[in-house]
């Protein structure tokens, strides 16, 4: 039987387009689980804590990120309430002392200059502006990682390809460009790449 | 159904065109380009707690103000400290990179300390009386100094060397300022405070290279290379003409009459009308100064013309010391030290600074002197050392740094130490202190605590900027601030005479015709070792002269026979060194400028004559 001359081409074609649509996007990424199942609602609605309780500046002005061991275990030096996921992290990691190793969503690469205080205290930009709604979330979702960049997936946004028109959801440099220009700030190289 | 080849063709041709509408390719190229900056080779920070932390930059005298950027305890950047009373927010290339120093491939890892001690001290156990055992201090006026000092008071004939300290300057007071080749932007007292006193005073620089202090100038007089003393001569010429001055050589009153402004014209190669200008523009806008790294007794002698003494040239106490430390010995003159008698040389080059050359010092050794140095690379004195023992280096070691030139007041202030130091090295003061007896380990305490006590000063403190009177400051804070960075700075005194510059002997002009090239060391006072950064910029760029380079015009490196990169020896009356040569035709012909280095700074002072000839 002879093979119609279109075919082989649509078949390669057609083999590109559905693992370049649905199996790249997920090969590109490697998924790690968070190392507590930590939950920002409960945190907020039944402690009433806010975000800077936890993510706060330290006295010189300058951003602590991620709480450490001791924050948590300020409240949590022992059980509070009876679940499996309580019990686990005072197990695991408050009564040994071992700080969590957790996966920073919002990591920007070391060539990269970021100042909280800059952008929080005199922009008076909210946190959700960048981060999303973190805070209502109640557990904390994988962590994605590009396997050839390394870059978390919440840098480059949540769609696979980023083109230029779309500037929405990430925390590249295009997003930050954009950002700029959008409220009027000049920008220089050295202002972010010191 | 068969399979062709052209079929496979086909496939895999849908299979690209295919792969064109896809996310794929245009992410990789996206993720490619971000690879090649985080891939596994390149070097990254650990990660960690961002720390800041104040403290001040020990590469230089001029010690101005860091605030470091640690991560994880990792120093990762420096940067200048804003409202310094001293460098004034500044910081230079070398400062700014200072925290690479530790990782600089020419960095000495080893040394035979034991064996050093051992020679030290079977040397000081035959010492005669004739001989002597010395230190020579390349940054004299540290606590450190003063242990040496001590040391040395406790010795039998124990004498204490430094390179000859210029007179302080007070630059703030002056409004018009002559540099007789001075790189006034370049590695030349504090730079926060040259670039804010600049707007103070006019600058004119009197040199034959268009150098970086040239550009930055009011006026460059490209002078004949070798011509400054005429330049001198001839201004003084015309300004003694109009009013006499008491207390000049009649040796120097004899000179200047030969220079006449038509001769000095003749000699500088710069107008008799530019000469007359500038002296009246040092005459009119007075206070003056004249500014000369090469010590003329002309340019000396221009300045006690110009009244510079008590005005922009001025005495400086030096910070309190404990009532203890009195008994040390004074700085003694290299020239007056009797040829071969030193035993024992000990040669702290831990802290940079100026040097002596090499010549002057080989022929005070005695036969089988021992020649310690105190070192973090073997480029300097430890070409001539017997044995040379490596040393933390800035910022990995508190220090205090005396105030530089342009500091009127004195100053005491700590460098940053910002990372523990490799083990393996050697504390000179440590060393020369264990030779008598004294525990030097808490003297930087103990002088803080004597300069608390004088109540002299100021605290200037980074984290507040502000200065607080030492008598205000809580005894128990004053070590802890000083320790944070902070810089006490001492009252003027109003009291302080005005300096008595000494004109020293008028030297003979003996340019040898063996040497014909002035060297134009532009780059002399740059640390022994810089970043590695800074080394690759040097060497790879041609941005500046790489240390072990020279630049010459064409037409005098085609009389010696060398080419563009020819590797060749820079010679003068003091030794010589490798260099590879670049040719720059805006270098004036008879003048070899040459790149900086420890080595260097061994071979030239600021006015040295040498030549170039191939290796």
């Amino acid at each position: 039987m002879k093979i119609p001359g279109f075919l082989p081409f649509a078949v390669g074609a057609l083999a590109a387009l559905a693992a370049g649509w649905a199996a790249f996007p997920h090969a590109i990424y490697k998924t790690e689980r968070q190392p507590v199942d930590f939950s920002h609602k409960v945190h907020a609605d039944k402690a009433g804590q806010k975000c800077d309780d936890c993510h706060s500046f330290r006295a010189d002005g300058t951003f602590a990120g991620i709480p450490s061991l001791d924050k948590c275990a300020g409240c949590h030096a022992a059980p509070m309430g009876t679940t499996a996921a309580e019990k686990s992290f005072i197990d695991q990691y408050v009564t040994p002392n071992h700080e969590p190793q957790w996966f920073d969503y919002a990591r920007q690469p070391q060539n990269v200059w970021f100042s909280h205080t800059t952008h929080v205290k005199l922009g008076g930009l909210k946190c959700e502006s960048c981060h999303g709604a973190m805070g209502d979330s109640d557990s904390l979702r994988p962590y994605q990682e590009d396997r050839i960049s390394g870059y978390s997936r919440d840098i480059w946004g949540r769609p696979v390809v980023r083109a230029a028109f779309r500037t929405e959801g990430g925390m590249k440099m295009d997003d930050c460009v954009a950002c700029h220009r959008q409220r009027g700030f000049t920008h220089s190289c050295l202002d972010c790449h010191k | 159904m068969t399979t062709t080849r052209r079929n496979l063709f086909k496939l895999a041709g849908g299979a690209a065109v295919g792969a064109m509408f896809t996310p794929a390719p245009w992410r990789l190229i996206t993720d490619a380009a971000l690879l090649s900056e985080t891939w596994p080779g390149v070097p990254k920070p650990k990660r960690g707690e961002v720390s800041f932390q104040f403290g001040n930059c020990g590469l230089c005298p001029a010690g101005c103000a860091v605030r470091a950027r640690s991560i994880g305890g990792q120093p990762v950047s420096l940067a200048g400290v804003a409202g310094h009373p001293l460098s004034h927010g500044a910081l230079c290339a070398f400062g700014v990179a200072g925290h690479h120093l530790p990782y600089h491939p020419g960095r000495l890892k080893s040394g035979p300390a034991a064996q050093a001690a051992a020679a030290v001290r079977a040397a000081l156990g035959q010492l005669r009386d004739t001989e002597h055992c010395a230190v020579l201090d390349l940054r004299p006026g540290r606590t450190a100094s003063w242990t040496y000092r001590r040391a040395m008071a406790s010795l039998h004939n124990g004498i204490y060397l430094t390179p000859e300290a210029p007179v302080v300057v007070n630059l703030s007071a002056a409004r018009t300022v002559l540099s007789l080749g001075a790189g006034l932007y370049d590695n030349w007292g504090t730079p926060g405070n040259v670039i804010a006193a600049r707007e103070q005073f006019r600058l004119f620089q009197a040199e034959p290279v268009e150098s970086r202090t040239a550009v930055m100038a009011d006026v460059w007089l490209p002078i004949r290379p070798a011509s400054e003393d005429a330049l001198a001569l001839g201004i003084a010429h015309l300004l003694l003409a109009e009013k006499a001055v008491a207390g000049l050589p009649a040796g120097f009153i004899d000179r200047v009459k030969e220079f006449p402004p038509a001769v000095a014209a003749e000699r500088t190669g710069i107008a008799e009308a530019q000469i007359a200008a500038l002296a009246g523009e040092l005459r009119e806008h007075a206070p003056s100064l004249v500014i000369d790294e090469a010590g003329s007794p002309y340019a000396t002698a221009l300045n006690v013309i110009l009244g510079a003494p008590g005005h922009t040239l001025v005495t400086r106490r030096e910070a309190p010391v404990p009532d203890a430390w009195k008994n040390a010995a004074s700085a003694a003159d290299l020239a007056a030290v009797r040829d071969g008698s030193i035993r024992v040389l000990l040669i702290d080059e831990s802290a940079p600074g100026d040097a002596c050359p090499w010549n002057e010092i080989q022929p005070k050794l005695a036969d089988h002197a021992a020649v310690v140095t105190f070192a973090c690379s073997e480029e300097g004195y430890g070409r001539h050392a017997n044995f040379v023992l490596p040393t933390a280096v800035y910022p990995e070691i508190v220090d205090d740094i005396p105030p530089a030139v342009d500091s009127p007041a004195a100053a005491f202030r700590l460098s940053a130490a910002l990372m523990p130091p490799p083990d393996g090295m050697t504390n000179p003061a440590d060393f020369i202190g264990a030779l008598v007896g004294i525990d030097p380990k808490n003297a930087l305490q103990d002088r803080a605590e004597a300069i608390r006590k004088s109540g002299r000063g100021s605290l200037f403190v980074p984290s507040t900027a502000c200065s607080t009177p030492t008598k205000d400051v809580k005894p128990a804070d004053f070590w802890k601030l000083l320790q944070a960075g902070a810089t006490w700075i001492d009252d003027i005194d109003p009291r302080a005479a005005a300096p008595k510059l000494e004109i020293p002997a008028l030297p003979v002009e003996t340019r040898a015709a063996a040497f014909p090239l002035v060297v134009a060391a532009t780059e002399a006072g740059t640390p022994a070792v810089g970043s590695p950064l800074l080394s690759k910029i040097y060497q790879e760029s041609g941005l500046r002269l790489a240390p072990a380079g020279v630049a010459m015009h064409p037409s005098d490196a085609r009389a010696s026979g060398l080419e563009a990169g020819s590797r060749a020896r820079f010679e003068t009356a003091s030794g010589s060194v490798a260099v590879s040569v670049t040719l720059d035709a805006a270098i004036p012909r008879g003048v070899v400028e040459i790149g900086g280095g420890p080595g260097i700074r061994n071979l030239c002072g600021a006015r040295t004559s040498a030549r170039v000839v191939r290796s």
